[in-house]
């Protein structure tokens, strides 16, 4: 048998919900540590690894210069990256802290003791160094995640869907949101979490980031009808979007802000 | 016996037998609006007058997620083909979803065989359920000669107050009205019953938009660049939610999935939609429909005119699923009038 290759958790900024997924996967987990061995996992173990990854597993969006160099210097010793999670692959939540001025949201955050904390606007990981492969979601969605790694494991390409979440809850059957005169992200956010939100009585809210090429326009006109204000539709995309540039949508929140 | 009729009290005790067939499965309430086709064991579940359901029938002869091999990249290329099959009774089907069941039969009949589909397809019985009235307003049963039942299932039940009136369509249907002591013989008044039920059907039921159901392939040929495909291609968020509810879109895409030993997996086929970006995508990046008003021409087109040239069938039932379940309301009968008025076929 082939050696197993050598996997690693990494986190930068984030709540690490999305490596307690991976400890929530329970049996499967076990199942999975037959063919990988994990040298580093802060949420469950404690030891250290210096060698050469096979797959690092980076979970968190980059935000500061600290960041940069450790991400860089992981890199460097990783055959293959994943980003693992919104906030690396999109700079999901942290993304937010981009609409804001830098100083400002420092002294926010950390008061007095602002002068010591550098900042820089949040990036997801990919616009740092290269990304092999990429899970999204907030939290990541278990067997999405188990697919990406058992092709990063076998070197074959994953491909993230490029379809709206309305697919897979179509599939699953759902009443659509819509239909109950309710609004819902999923016509404009890429599918792969198997419609989790809406099979749970909720709305998608976007957390996968939109697909390829989103029909904005429609979209905003979609939800003038629902009766939807432009404003509450800008803060809720913004809440997983803010990082990517908002295309039709961003121009009129600029405009919004301008004025 | 081609003809019976069953006392509608006897409805429990005929589900309950139903089961010796294989899993029953009936359309069940969701909410009051939405109904789904799932399994019931009590017929007190089953929702006798609903609506089209939320999925048509089709997700039990092509699911959503289908195996269609399994291997062990040990063995090399080897493939082990898989058909995984139950037997089913599918109960309370309206003649629009008949319809649509017909137009997959005949897609997946035509060469190359589609075997997984044919297979599934010998172990479900059906059982139809005339529409009294009409649905809701997004039907268009009237304009596509759906509303009547025209084959496609082993038993047709028509409600008729207290009873049910009964046509055998096969030979299974018939050996489940012999088998089942309570149907008895259909007798003239029964036959009044349902002439004066379609009868009034036949007032009510009328084409929807008002053009020749004969001309509409030569309307849609005929306007191809016609500006309504702009309008609803400007307005279409691209979540084949159409498409996905249609009961005769039967485009997949094939996939493989390897277990969690790296070594055993499967092909599986999941539905595919002409309304998602990147169905026409090819290598090179380029898409032969980028634009969503060709996507919207398209699925038009292989509902009203490319199957008929094929298969000299409409592959549209007239169930309006589509135009229920679109955020952008795209309407199915609005659009086809939008396109005969622009045509000059719309009747005055
Ligand atoms: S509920 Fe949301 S995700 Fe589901 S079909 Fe409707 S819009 Fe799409
Ligand atoms: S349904 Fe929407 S919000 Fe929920 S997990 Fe999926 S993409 Fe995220
Ligand atoms: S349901 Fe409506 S918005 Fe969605 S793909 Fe179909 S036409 Fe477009
Ligand atoms: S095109 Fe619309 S109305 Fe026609 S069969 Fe499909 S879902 Fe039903
Ligand atoms: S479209 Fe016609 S046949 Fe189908 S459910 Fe509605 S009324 Fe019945």
């Amino acid at each position: 048998m082939m050696k197993a290759p050598k996997v690693a958790f990494f986190d930068f900024t984030c709540c690490e919900g999305c490596q307690l997924q991976v400890a929530n996967l329970g049996e499967l987990l076990l199942e999975l540590l037959d063919s990988i061995d994990l040298v580093e996992f802060r949420e469950t173990m404690s030891e250290r690894w210096d060698g050469v990854y096979d797959v690092a597993i980076v979970e968190g969006s980059i935000t500061t210069p600290h960041d940069v160099a450790r991400i860089r210097k992981i890199r460097e010793r990783s055959k293959t990256l994943i980003a693992y999670g919104s906030c690396a692959t999109i700079g999901g939540v942290n993304g937010m802290k981009n609409a804001f001025d830098l100083e400002e949201i420092k002294r926010y955050v950390y008061g007095e003791s602002a002068k010591f904390f550098e900042t820089l606007p949040t990036k997801p990981v990919h616009e740092v160094v290269p990304v092999e492969y990429f899970v999204h979601g907030c939290p990541v969605y278990q067997p999405e995640f188990l697919e990406v790694l058992k092709c990063a494991l076998l070197g074959i390409p994953y491909h993230v869907p490029d379809v709206a979440v309305c697919v897979e809850c179509k599939f699953n059957e759902n009443v659509c949101f819509y239909e109950r005169g309710i609004t819902c992200l999923g016509p404009i956010t890429r599918a792969g979490c198997n419609s989790w939100c809406i099979n749970n009585g909720n709305i998608c809210y976007g957390c996968r980031g939109m697909v390829s090429n989103p029909n904005e326009k429609g979209f905003l006109e979609v939800l003038r009808q629902y009766g939807i204000s432009l404003e509450f539709l800008l803060r809720r995309m913004d809440m997983y979007n803010a990082c990517r540039i908002l295309k039709g949508a961003g121009m009129v929140y600029e405009e919004k802000r301008a004025h | 016996m081609e003809y019976a009729v069953l006392p509608k009290s006897a409805l429990g005790s005929f589900v309950d037998a139903l089961r010796q067939y294989g899993k029953v499965i009936a359309p069940v309430a969701k909410s009051e609006r939405h109904f789904a086709f799932e399994e019931v064991t009590d017929a007190r579940d089953i929702a006798l007058k609903y609506i089209p359901t939320i999925l048509p029938p089709k997700k039990y002869f092509m699911p959503q997620y289908e195996t269609l091999a399994e291997y062990d990249i040990r063995e090399g290329q080897k493939l082990y083909p898989v058909v995984e099959v139950e037997h089913i009774v599918l109960f309370g089907v309206h003649t629009c979803d008949l319809a649509g069941i017909q137009c997959l039969d005949v897609v997946f009949s035509d060469r190359p065989k589609d075997l997984n589909y044919l297979v599934r397809r010998g172990y479900v019985t059906i059982i139809g359920l005339e529409c009294n009235e009409y649905c809701d307003q997004y039907a268009s049963c009237g304009l596509m000669g759906t509303f009547l039942p025209q084959g496609g299932y082993d038993l047709f039940f028509t409600d008729l107050g207290d009873y049910f009136f009964v046509h055998v369509g096969t030979q299974r249907g018939e050996d489940i009205v012999a088998n089942f002591s309570l149907f008895q013989r259909a007798e003239s008044r029964h036959f009044w019953d349902l002439q004066l039920l379609r009868a009034k059907k036949a007032e009510i039921f009328r084409p929807e938009v008002p053009v020749d159901r004969f001309l509409l392939p030569r309307m849609f040929q005929e306007g191809f660049e016609a500006k309504v495909w702009e309008d609803v291609g400007n307005r279409c968020l691209s979540c084949a939610n159409c498409t996905n509810v249609c009961p005769t879109c039967y485009c997949f895409d094939v996939k493989d999935v390897m277990n969690l030993d790296l070594r055993t997996g499967k092909r599986i086929r999941v539905w595919d939609s002409c309304q998602n970006e990147p169905f026409a995508k090819i290598a090179s990046g380029e898409s032969f429909r980028a634009e969503r008003s060709d996507r919207k021409r398209h699925r038009f087109n292989r509902k009203f005119s490319y199957p008929v040239k094929r298969y000299n069938r409409f592959f549209c039932t007239g169930c309006g699923r589509c135009s229920r379940v679109c955020m952008a309301k795209i309407d199915l009968k609005e659009t086809i009038a939008q396109l005969a008025r622009e045509t000059g076929y719309l009747k005055v």
